[in-house]
């Protein structure tokens, strides 16, 4: 038992290495905010020209879906690594995006963020679709025989609705999303799971990742209450609303 | 003679193989209320769905001021064309389901169209959409949201929010069916209203009473096609077709 506590709850060895482990995790915090900015508005992109009208449109519906459908079903690992491992190389792409440097991060942070917004952004299409097609589709003819265009009645009338329907799943995904930042540490990317690693081979010890781990569970568990909240806040509004239609 | 407002010649409209429409001439001329009855699933709603493109007919033509409002046989859709914009701010629709922007309060479901479609001022749409409201007897709930409302105040505020883009035309799709019976008769009397004024209108309804009272002319529909036509003293009190007296046989009995 001792063996056991000392291997994972060193508080000796997490005390030393508190500073560098916090500030490691301010990294993924980082990289969360900036990947969940983007990736929030890339779903909505990919779920607005999901639902675009006529045959016009028919091919860049059709490459959306691809899109969502194989970014779904390949590993976010596989994405980070191939992005990483590739981009650099292809020399037709201008050296400020093959490697990026913005904003004073380095590299594998943007191959990181890229990795993430392609594969969420695929995600949160999908809820976002969700919440579009919970809205009663006489909104958009009411919208539609106004005058108003397709695009029009979606940013006035239908995402406005959309959005309000959603907020429990999407912030699935936001947690999910934090926790998957974890991945960015096999590119080099020095964020509390690549630290704590180090710690333990230089250490011999697990202590770090456990305080890797406490600092995700902070962060993520009143989140993961804050899902339950609103869902059942939703469903509130949901019985409510049956009701008033049945009587 | 002056061309009508509004031609239908020879429309039909199928969704799938299902044919709803079976090829409908109709003329409307300016100022004229038709009233349209017919059994559930005779293709009336999908009629004035055709006449503002919402479902645009597959064959036929229809006519708005002389403009041909579909890109022609066979295109199937009137999506992306010029007609479309013409249409929609020509023709005003209101639905049985009051479809009212939730999120919105009465005020701004009414000012919302003039402001982002027709480009109007904030103030110009408010000061309308007031007027508007107060016309249809709801100038004290200008700040209420849809779900505070009762279902005829709603419809009413559907008809204040139709009227804001100016239409030359109101298709009404059984306005009062999802309506408490106490509530039919405030939304009626807005429709009346109208009517005086001289809007064309074109109204589906089950409503034998207004239909009698308001329209100019009843057109009887079963099957996709129109079975007949005529003022309403003669196709309700002396039908000449088989259907016609045996639908009206079923609706007067209640």
């Amino acid at each position: 038992m001792k063996v056991f506590f000392e291997q994972y709850f060193d508080f000796h060895i997490m005390g030393e290495h508190f500073g560098e482990v916090l500030e490691a995790f301010f990294q993924n915090l980082l990289i969360f905010l900036v990947a969940a900015i983007i990736a929030l508005i890339w779903g909505l992109v990919l779920a607005v020209i999901r639902q675009t009208p006529g045959k016009g449109l028919l091919p860049l519906r059709f490459l959306t879906i691809a899109y969502i459908d194989v970014l779904r079903a390949i590993p976010l690992l596989i994405i980070i690594l191939i992005i990483s491992g590739g981009v650099p190389f292809i020399t037709f792409i201008p050296k400020d995006i093959r490697i990026p440097e913005w904003f004073g991060k380095s590299d594998p942070f943007w191959y990181g963020v890229a990795g993430l917004v392609f594969v969420y952004g695929a995600y949160m299409a999908e809820v976002y679709r969700a919440g579009i097609e919970a809205v009663p589709k006489g909104q958009m003819e009411a919208a539609r025989s106004l005058g108003m265009s397709h695009l029009q009645a979606m940013r006035h009338i239908i995402i406005p609705q959309a959005v309000t329907k959603i907020p429990a799943p999407m912030l699935n995904e936001l947690i999910s999303l934090l926790k998957d930042t974890t991945l960015v540490s096999v590119i080099a990317f020095g964020e509390s799971t690549l630290v704590s690693r180090e710690i333990l081979a230089e250490r011999l010890n697990s202590s770090a990742l456990i305080l890797t781990a406490f600092f995700f569970l902070v962060i993520c568990l009143p989140g993961a209450r804050l899902v339950d909240i609103l869902i059942k806040r939703n469903q509130a509004k949901i019985t409510r609303g049956a009701h008033i239609e049945v009587a | 003679m002056a061309e009508p407002q509004l031609r239908l010649k020879n429309v039909h409209k199928r969704f799938g193989k299902l044919e709803v429409l079976k090829g409908v001439d109709l003329d409307v001329d300016k100022g004229e209320v038709i009233c349209i009855l017919g059994p559930s699933g005779s293709g009336k709603s999908t009629l004035l769905r055709c006449v503002n493109l919402l479902a645009p007919p597959e064959e036929g033509e229809i006519f708005l001021e002389g403009q041909d409002i579909c890109k022609g046989p066979g295109s199937g859709t009137g999506e992306s064309s010029w007609n479309l914009d013409f249409v929609r701010q020509r023709v005003g629709m209101v639905f049985q389901q009051f479809n009212l922007f939730p999120h919105k309060t009465a005020l701004e479901n009414v000012t919302l169209a003039p402001v982002t479609v027709l480009g109007k001022s904030k103030s110009e749409a408010e000061e309308k959409g007031r007027a508007l409201l107060e016309r249809v007897g709801l100038g004290n709930r200008l700040g209420q949201y849809p779900e505070t409302l009762s279902g005829g105040q709603q419809q009413r505020v559907a008809i204040a929010r139709a009227l804001a883009m100016e239409p030359h035309v109101m298709l009404f799709d059984e306005v009062t069916s999802a309506l408490d019976p106490e509530l039919v008769k405030e939304v009626l009397d807005t429709m009346r209203e109208l009517a005086e004024e001289g809007m064309t209108m074109l109204v589906v309804t089950h409503e034998i009473g207004f239909a009698r009272e308001v329209g100019d002319q009843v057109v009887f529909m079963d099957g996709g096609v129109v079975v007949e036509q005529g003022d309403p003293k003669s196709v309700l009190d002396n039908p000449r077709e088989e259907r016609t007296q045996k639908f009206l046989g079923l609706v007067l009995e209640r």
